[in-house]
């Protein structure tokens, strides 16, 4: 089954045309990787998915399980499965990680109409999933991102994923800033994830992450256009030959 | 002056003065000399400094409040939550109708010995009560002068005294409640002697357009200590003028937090006098208006004498058209080294209508101190909201949660911990009420 489906999509920002007409279809359970260099407009392809105001969609279609993406607020986006991990994760000063994810688990299940989750049951999935990534309990008990270096941010994104537990999740430059260990931290917590009724977008401008993520198709992304798209190897060919031949400007 | 609503007070005055507490004696005098000063002086106005963005002038002449009625019957407590937002604290209760004590409603267990708790009309003729009364903090603050009015017509309050090294046992709960319409005025007195220790808490409530005018005059004796809790939450039509003057004594300290839920118009005053080295006073609060509400926080300090501390933060959110004020002053005085005062004030504009006027000033005589003010006017961060919603939180919520993270800094400031978590929890329902 198609879980998303991107045809001739074009986003201009601030008046200016950013994506150019993106076609992309991805399959319950696969991972597509998504590569360029800086400037391609690979953050624009993800906030557009999220739903970020000033992204103004001029042309082309996005359908999500089917139903049409661009017709959904923010909010009903997340509770119908969408997740993307910021590659600016913010910081939110006074809001502590812990409230922070008992309020959007929570709001994702009563919009889905499930039952919400009562404090102790809350705290004994958080744990479970905090565990494996290195999350501390005083971490969850500081302010979201506030005073995390960037590693504890990226680490933050990642076991807001495995809680909320997305249907499409879509990473950006979630290995920016990272060192191998992290790396691996931040891979394994996404491996996990992996499963046949799930998809995944990984954005990333260097092929390191996916020596752990291993992606079932690559895209290059270039001045708001896919140029190419192949299997895992393609990865390995841009690392030797660099985006050049992409019209990487100063990357 | 001959406007019409310095007229109603006047008349109030003229016909009460016989029946209002401390007929006869010193209190009879100073009530005519405050008169005859309110009737020069009239009701402050914009073109005063003081009271430029707060016009009470034309704020009591468009209202009109006649004296509000004694109620004898039966109350009954406004549907608003804060009328029990501290019910669950364990605390003495006096209950105010009208700006009158009801004796019957009040409920005050056995106080420790050492603590006296009158209503006005039982201490006037008490040296203490006559010494807080006719105290002025500066014969040259325009703010101050309105404190003749109630010095005139004031017709009840509480009155606490704690002796040497006492410790009133439990909060003590001044619950106002504005069951008619009209005019009230309302003064409480509080002497902690050296060593004393107390909580006041203070709520103001009603659904009349009542005008409540409340002066507060404190003394902190030497390392005695208080803490003050106050919760103000009336109707849309109702006016409330609070003025706090408080006196501290060598290592006395005073807390005091408000929240301001307010009503039509509000103006809370506090002046701070060091009068002894080592004091603290911490003049703290937090504010939420909707709709046409206007609050002002008016707020001065005075360093008199050197090595004390003082700090000050006010924050707010402003959604509707409402307004929020807020004046402060930090003076030191030419000897009053090593003085530390901070006054801050950030306010959150939730709405384009909404509007903020601060003006924190420091006023410095002294070279060797340590002094800090500023003020911040700001939005939601639509980033912020952005971030918050992509995770599955609907925008309103998203906007209550960030609303809440700006106004718990201040709240964290509430002197009590059970009274904290009750502020806390109001301001978080408030989110939910309807617009009026
Ligand atoms: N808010 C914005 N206003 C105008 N231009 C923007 C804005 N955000 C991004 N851009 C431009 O869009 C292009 C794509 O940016 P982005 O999607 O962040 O690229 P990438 O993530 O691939 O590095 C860049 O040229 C950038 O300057
Ligand atoms: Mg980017």
């Amino acid at each position: 089954m198609s879980m998303l489906e991107i045809k001739n999509l074009h986003v201009t920002v601030g008046g200016k045309e950013i994506l150019k007409g993106i076609d992309l279809d991805i399959r319950a359970g696969e991972v597509h990787a998504i590569m360029g260099p800086n400037g391609s407009g690979k953050s624009t392809l993800s906030y557009v998915l999220a739903g970020r105001d000033g992204y103004v969609v001029t042309e082309g279609s996005v359908r999500f399980k089917g139903k049409d993406l661009l017709e959904m607020s923010v909010d009903e986006r997340a509770a119908a499965g969408i997740f993307l991990a910021f590659q600016y994760p913010l910081e939110i000063p006074g809001v502590t990680t812990m409230t922070f994810l008992k309020t959007a688990l929570n709001a994702q299940r009563k919009a889905r109409g499930e039952e919400e989750l009562d404090a102790v049951r809350f705290l004994k999935l958080v744990r479970e999933k905090s565990k494996p990534l290195n999350v501390s309990d005083e971490m969850l008990k500081r302010s979201l991102n506030v005073g995390y270096s960037g590693g504890e941010k990226k680490r933050a994104e990642v076991l807001q994923m495995s809680l909320l537990e997305p249907a499409l999740a879509v990473l950006d430059e979630t290995d920016s800033g990272l060192d191998i260990d992290a790396l691996k931290t931040v891979a394994e917590g996404v491996n996990a994830l992996r499963s046949p009724e799930r998809a995944m977008v990984v954005i990333t401008h260097y092929q390191r992450l996916l020596d752990y993520i291993v992606p079932d198709v690559v895209h290059v992304l270039s001045r708001g256009r896919i140029v190419k798209t192949g299997g895992k190897d393609l990865a390995l060919e841009l690392e030797k030959s660099g985006y050049a031949e992409y019209g990487a400007d100063a990357a | 002056m001959s406007e019409k609503e310095t007229q109603y007070f006047i008349e109030a005055y003229e016909e009460k003065r016989a029946a209002l507490p401390g007929a006869g004696g010193w209190l009879a005098r100073r009530r005519e000399a405050a008169m005859d000063a309110f009737r020069e002086a009239g009701l402050p106005h914009r073109r005063l400094e003081d009271w430029k963005y707060t016009d009470l002038r034309q704020t009591l002449e468009k209202a009109a409040f006649a004296p509000a009625p004694a109620h004898e019957g039966a109350v009954v407590l406004p549907g608003r939550r804060s009328a029990s937002a501290f019910a669950s604290i364990d605390r003495h209760v006096l209950i105010f109708v009208n700006g009158r004590y009801r004796a019957d409603l009040s409920q005050v267990a056995h106080l420790p010995k050492g603590v006296e708790l009158h209503a006005l009309a039982d201490v006037v003729h008490e040296q203490w009560a006559k010494d807080l009364v006719e105290r002025r903090f500066d014969d040259a603050r325009q703010a101050e002068n309105i404190v003749d009015l109630n010095t005139a017509l004031m017709s009840d309050g509480a009155c606490l005294r704690v002796r040497k090294g006492v410790k009133l046992d439990k909060p003590l709960h001044l619950l106002f409640v504005a069951q008619d319409a009209g005019a009230s005025h309302t003064r409480n007195l509080v002497l902690l002697e050296s060593e004393a220790e107390a909580t006041i808490i203070e709520t103001h409530v009603g659904e009349v357009a009542s005008f409540t005018d409340i002066v507060t005059d404190i003394a902190i004796g030497e390392g005695a200590r208080l803490n003050h809790v106050k919760l103000q939450d009336e109707a849309s039509d109702a006016v409330h003028l609070a003025t706090m003057r408080a006196r501290l004594a060598a290592d006395a300290k005073l807390s005091s937090f408000a929240l301001t839920l307010g009503c039509g118009v509000s103006r809370g005053q506090s002046f701070v006098l060091f009068s002894g080295e080592g004091a603290e006073a911490n003049i703290d609060g937090a504010y939420a208006l909707r709709n046409k509400q206007h609050a002002d926080q008016f707020c001065v300090i005075d360093h008199a004498v050197p090595a004390c501390t003082s700090h000050t933060l006010f924050k707010g959110a402003l959604d509707g058209k409402s307004e929020g004020v807020f004046q402060g002053k930090v003076i030191v005085r030419p000897h009053a080294q090593k003085s530390d005062g901070r006054q801050m004030t950030h306010a959150l504009l939730l709405s384009r209508d909404a509007a903020m006027n601060a003006k924190p000033e420091l006023e410095i005589y002294a070279d060797d101190v340590q002094c800090a003010h500023g003020s911040t006017v700001g939005e939601l961060s639509k980033d912020s909201i952005f971030y918050l919603r992509s995770r599955g939180i609907p925008e309103d919520e998203a906007r209550r949660l960030l609303v809440l993270a700006f106004l718990d800094e201040a709240l964290d400031l509430t002197p009590h911990d059970l009274a904290r978590d009750a502020l806390k929890l109001l301001v978080s329902e408030w989110f939910g009420e309807v617009a009026l």
